[in-house]
């Protein structure tokens, strides 16, 4: 029994002590971003198309699956709550505005971070990690170069600017998804759908807030464990593991916390 | 033609996916194929049970009790201005018995153990390990593959099921906690508004996830070519596959099932 | 002023106690070998040196500073003066051949790029790969990437340079050109050598002096022509490969 409650004690310390590394991460990839702005030297080198390399990679390469996977859960969602609304009162006036308002404020740009949290999350794991395995990381060092400006900044930036554009394009994908299923499955006027009379600029800066939120926390989390890769393929493997799923649940933990501080700021009226 | 290079693109991405999707069929009807007559290693199946079920329990209950608190977040305020908190719990429960539940459960399975059994696998085919088994006449499938699928399988048709009560407490901790919302009132409003079938309709669904995870993360893991670098793409792959399969599943399994 | 200065260095990973005190001194221009049995900590002391990673205990300078208690931005530059071969070569792998040599100097900063250009080039045929500017890591072998790795490590005329392993998996004929080429470096730079190897013999024609890692200590430290015959009996079995002898490693 003693041994048990020493593993669990020894599991939290760790827990503990990893989250106080990646709060490290996360600082030090802010700074990075600093001295990438204000131009001095340790920023100097990363090689120029980096950026828009990264860009390219998170943002263009992941336009069709955010569209198809978020088109489906899309019309998913809309058919169930007509499904639902069917068997209670039948009134479907109240489900296209209501469904945009959630899904600018909470579904758009959570389920695009969850997807990206995957497909992002793992491949920079992947790709950082083996270069730590593969000892390149070290091999960085040895130049000057500090591998979280060289590394993560670059991702970071792209993660944010393209988690916030993906979160879009997904908004408008899941509207447009959601409309087409109500109408030709529950006859519901397209007119009496795109009504977007509840939205309010509190939810468009919700989303916003989210969107970047899951934008930084996903490369942070990825290049952190991708970072700590040990051995050779199985260190690879562990670390891709250990990125998707610490992204995905960053992803949700904060939706939950931005959900409630927005519930608590605006006094119940979400 | 000024598209070209668009067409070239696309088709270049069609062969690729069709040759994946190919290559999974092939796999589903091998692993069907090895348990007809079912001669399974036992103590693999159990071990692989127990690994998987050990890994992921922690996280799928901390995501569920998140997932289900968060429902309440977003539809309590809704029905509380109503004055309909009767109905507080369906909105919330309805949402997580039929789609966040198993959706999310299956998602976080895929990252934490579908990843690491692509990993896992991976690795053994880099180092060799599948050709060592070959050369000892025993059948990678039947030894390796078709205990993990098993184990895939049942463990996400009952980690959903343990996930969707954590994420019913999760939503009545959030209903208590900040909307006020009181217990009683919350059971009450599952009890009432939320049918069986509902949480039937969930776990069917987990198990055509658990299918397509198993099997998505074991085609990965074992085609895998390179070495380090190889095993993340594999993983990468894996966990797009079954991210991408877990949603066309469920769209698919809403339309038929109703 | 010694270039790289050990002082009762320890190092442990869980229960293994890597190195146990470890006290070394390089003189600078001086060629020393370091050679043990394998998983002896060699490896782990070049990157402690290289301030890659920290010991528990003890002091280590390298060309007058510690590099003990740094953090990276500190030792960025101090780092630009060590060149390192490291025993996978680490040869990044998205950039091409020339792009890896060229790295140090470019992040060293104040060279013009053609200048770079024409040092990239005057190494790479050196070590004879002139014309594979161009090729991508995964078009060499493991010789090529060797070489591009030494290529790396001395393009920017580095004061101390350090080799791991630099002849592993090469066959004689190779492990002797590329010795020549790190004679010929030392000639013309007069750096400060560290190299590890285990090919004692080959080793011992190159560096002037041979220290062994045993058991977490340097237990013997003489000069490189003499080894075979080293009034050590540990030493003498090692470098010979008898089995009969206080050698551990050499017992069932």
């Amino acid at each position: 029994m003693s041994q048990r409650i020493a593993n669990i004690g020894e599991a939290v310390v760790s827990a503990a002590r990893a989250a106080a590394e990646l709060w490290m991460v996360y600082i030090s990839t802010l700074a990075g971003i600093w001295r990438a702005i204000t131009r001095r030297k340790a920023g100097r080198g990363r090689p120029k198309g980096e950026l828009v390399r990264q860009l390219h990679a998170i943002g263009n390469r992941s336009l069709i699956f955010i569209v198809v996977t978020l088109g489906f859960i899309g019309m998913v969602m809309t058919y169930e709550a007509c499904l639902q609304l069917s068997r209670v009162t039948g009134d479907y006036s109240q489900v296209g505005p209501q469904y945009i308002r959630l899904v600018i404020s909470d579904f758009g740009p959570t389920l695009t971070a969850m997807m990206l949290a995957t497909r992002v999350g793992a491949g920079i794991a992947a790709e950082i990690g083996s270069m730590k395995v593969t000892e390149q990381v070290d091999a960085l060092r040895m130049s000057g170069v500090l591998p979280i400006d060289y590394l993560i900044v670059p991702r970071f930036i792209a993660s944010v600017v393209m988690t916030l554009l993906l979160s879009t394009v997904a908004c408008l994908v899941m509207y447009g998804a959601g409309g087409l299923t109500a109408h030709y499955s529950f006859g519901v006027n397209l007119n009496l759908f795109f009504d977007v009379q509840l939205v309010r600029m509190r939810h468009v800066v919700m989303m916003i807030v989210k969107a970047v939120s899951y934008g930084a926390a996903i490369p942070v989390v990825a290049g952190f464990c991708g970072l700590r890769a040990r051995g050779s393929s199985e260190g690879v493997g562990w670390a891709t593991t250990a990125a998707v799923i610490g992204s995905s649940f960053a992803v949700i933990v904060l939706d939950f916390a931005i959900s409630a501080a927005a519930l608590f700021v605006t006094g119940g009226d979400l | 033609m000024i598209l070209d290079p668009v067409f070239e693109a696309l088709g270049a991405a069609a062969l690729r996916i069709a040759q994946e999707v190919g290559g999974i069929v092939v796999m589903t009807a091998q692993v069907v194929r090895a348990l007809v007559p079912p001669r399974i290693d036992r103590r693999e199946l159990v071990k692989q049970l127990y690994k998987m079920g050990n890994r992921s329990v922690p996280i799928v209950v901390l995501t569920a009790f998140f997932a289900g608190g968060l429902m309440t977040l977003q539809t309590g305020p809704f029905v509380k201005k109503l004055g309909a908190t009767a109905l507080a719990g369906w909105g919330a429960g309805y949402a997580v018995l039929r789609e966040i539940g198993p959706i999310l459960i299956a998602l976080m399975f895929s990252g934490r153990v579908g990843a690491n059994n692509t990993a896992e696998l991976a690795t053994m085919t880099v180092t060799e390990q599948l050709d060592g088994l070959r050369a000892l006449a025993i059948d990678p499938v039947r030894f390796l593959i078709v205990p993990r699928v098993i184990a895939m399988l049942v463990m996400l048709v009952a980690l959903t099921v343990i996930g969707d009560l954590v994420a019913l407490t999760g939503a009545s901790v959030v209903g208590r906690a900040m909307l006020d919302i009181e217990w009683s009132t919350m059971f009450h409003s599952f009890a009432d508004n939320l049918r069986p079938y509902d949480f039937l309709h969930g776990v069917y669904k987990s198990i055509a996830f658990g299918g397509a995870i198993a099997v998505s993360s074991c085609y990965f893991g074992v085609t895998v070519r390179g070495g380090a670098v190889g095993v993340g793409r594999a993983v990468n792959a894996a966990v797009v596959a079954a991210a991408t399969s877990i949603m066309l599943l469920d769209f698919f399994l809403t339309y038929l099932t109703g | 002023m010694t270039a790289i200065r050990l002082h009762d260095v320890h190092k442990r990973f869980g229960a293994d106690h890597v190195l146990a005190g470890v006290s070394l001194d390089v003189a600078p221009g001086h060629k020393l070998g370091l050679i043990g049995p394998a998983a002896s900590g060699k490896s782990v002391l070049l990157k402690l040196v290289c301030g890659l990673d920290q010991p528990d205990r003890g002091e280590i300078e390298v060309l007058g500073q510690s590099v003990v208690g740094k953090r990276e931005s500190e030792l960025g530059e101090l780092r630009q003066r060590i060149g390192m071969l490291f025993q996978n070569y680490a040869l990044f792998d998205f950039l091409p051949v020339a792009g890896n040599v060229a790295f140090p100097l470019e992040q060293r900063g104040g060279l013009a790029a053609d200048v770079i250009a024409q040092r990239v080039a005057a190494r790479l045929r050196a070590v004879g790969l002139a014309g594979s500017e161009d090729k991508l890591t995964g078009e060499l072998s493991g010789g090529m990437k060797k070489r591009v790795g030494i290529a790396r490590a001395t393009v920017a005329d580095a004061e101390i340079v350090i080799y791991d392993e630099p002849t592993a998996g090469l066959d004689p004929v190779t492990t002797q050109k590329i010795y020549d080429l790190l004679a010929e470096d030392h000639a013309r730079t007069g750096a400060t050598v560290l190299a590890v190897s285990s090919d004692v013999v080959a080793l011992a024609k190159f560096v002037d002096e041979i220290a062994f890692l045993y058991r977490g200590h340097i237990v013997y430290r003489g000069p490189a022509a003499t080894i075979v015959d080293a009034p050590d009996p540990l030493v003498r079995q090692f470098v010979r490969g008898e089995l009969d002898g206080p050698l551990a490693e050499a017992r069932p």
